[in-house]
């Protein structure tokens, strides 16, 4: 997987799982938070993002993706 | 066959808001309403206990079912949080203050969320083993008695109830299928510990979207049946965002699949029955109950109407 296919991931599980949120490359090195992405909606797309990607992603690995840059760089280490 | 008969409920009278338990715990009230989905909790008082909430719900199911108690011949009770630490165990304690007769096998089960689906299976299986044609499968699980008051998590969630089913020869409902899952090695996600009830969030919303659907589909798969074919889905209420995603993936059309915990919470192993009792007016033909949660443990069950009733 390249990088762009796994921005491509992110952001559409963004998009469908967080309502009224548009994603655009200028928002992949905000915070989740900041995004409007509240604890749940975390959860589900980290799950999400993972079973896309063919990726197991631990509960201490989620933890520190806090921006959707840093689950795209996530998903292509592995 | 043995099957359910009737079922009823008991909320204590005492009450928490969420709301204001939300303003507490500087959490957003919106986020509270909408994604826990609980706005009051029902809570024991000093004067509930197991058995005063089993004996209240054992008296409103006498008002829907003509019920003679000295033909009871098995009362279970399924909690983990009893009276008086479990010894004696409860369903005892519940035998003598409903005076029912000496001829009655009683035995706790101890088993959380999924305690409903696997209790009737074991009641049913037992008194068809013993030839037994009327009892009782109770369930009541006081959480508030083990929740860590600075504990968010928790706190919000679960609320205190009680239900009775009673298992009969008469049945309205027959047991069709059932799978039963387990999986240990995830079990601190939810536990007691020193402090109370613990949760990790995270491994408990993973294995409620990622495990129970597919025992779900299993499930009807195993009885030749799809989605199109069940009246009603009743999926343990843990919470209400958890459930609209494990709905979701279930393939469960959203208007089979009632959610209605904001004047509940998470009652444990009543939150099923709970449900039972206020569908089984609308008369449906076939029910799937699904309950999972701590252990990990998780059960399915698809109960199918007595043509005769």
């Amino acid at each position: 997987m390249n990088h762009e296919e796994a921005v491509k991931i992110v952001m559409s599980m963004l998009e469908k799982n967080v309502e009224d949120l548009e994603m655009s490359e200028d928002k992949m090195d905000k915070t989740l938070v900041d995004l409007g992405v509240d604890s749940l909606d975390i959860m589900l797309v980290i799950m999400d993002v993972g079973e896309a990607a063919g990726v197991s992603i631990s509960d201490d690995e989620a933890e520190g993706l806090d921006t959707p840059e840093k689950i795209v760089e996530f998903i292509l280490g592995r | 066959m043995l099957g359910i008969q009737s079922v009823a409920s008991y909320l204590p009278k005492g009450r928490v808001d969420n709301l204001e338990q939300a303003d507490r715990f500087e959490t957003d009230r919106e986020f509270v309403e909408q994604k826990i989905g609980v706005a009051t909790l029902p809570r024991f008082e000093d004067t509930d206990s197991v058995v005063s909430a089993c004996v209240a719900a054992f008296d409103r199911l006498c008002g829907k079912a003509n019920i003679d108690k000295s033909e009871i011949e098995c009362v279970v009770l399924c909690t983990q949080n009893p009276d008086k630490g479990g010894l004696p165990h409860n369903s005892a304690l519940v035998h003598a203050a409903l005076e029912l007769p000496e001829e009655c096998a009683c035995f706790d089960i101890g088993l959380g969320c999924s305690g409903y689906v696997y209790g009737l299976s074991v009641i049913q299986s037992f008194m068809a083993a013993n030839r037994m044609k009327k009892g009782l499968f109770f369930t009541c699980d006081p959480y508030s008695r083990i929740l860590d008051d600075d504990d968010k998590n928790t706190c919000l969630l679960f609320g205190d109830a009680a239900s009775v089913t009673l298992i009969s020869e008469t049945p309205r409902y027959k047991l069709a299928t059932a799978k039963f899952s387990t999986k240990g090695a995830g079990s601190d996600a939810l536990q007691k510990t020193a402090n109370g009830l613990e949760m990790n969030g995270r491994a408990v919303f993973n294995f409620a979207l990622q495990d129970v659907p597919k025992q779900i589909k299993r499930t009807l798969v195993s009885a030749e049946l799809t989605a199109d074919d069940i009246d009603l889905f009743l999926l343990h209420q843990g919470s209400r965002f958890m459930l609209e995603n494990t709905i979701k993936r279930a393939g469960i059309p959203a208007e089979k699949a009632p959610i209605r915990l904001s004047e509940t919470g998470n009652t444990v192993s009543s939150s099923i029955p709970l449900l039972l009792e206020e569908e089984l007016d609308n008369r449906p033909r076939r029910i799937l109950m699904s309950g999972f949660g701590v252990g990990l443990s998780w059960a399915t069950a698809i109960y199918e109407e007595e043509k005769s009733s």
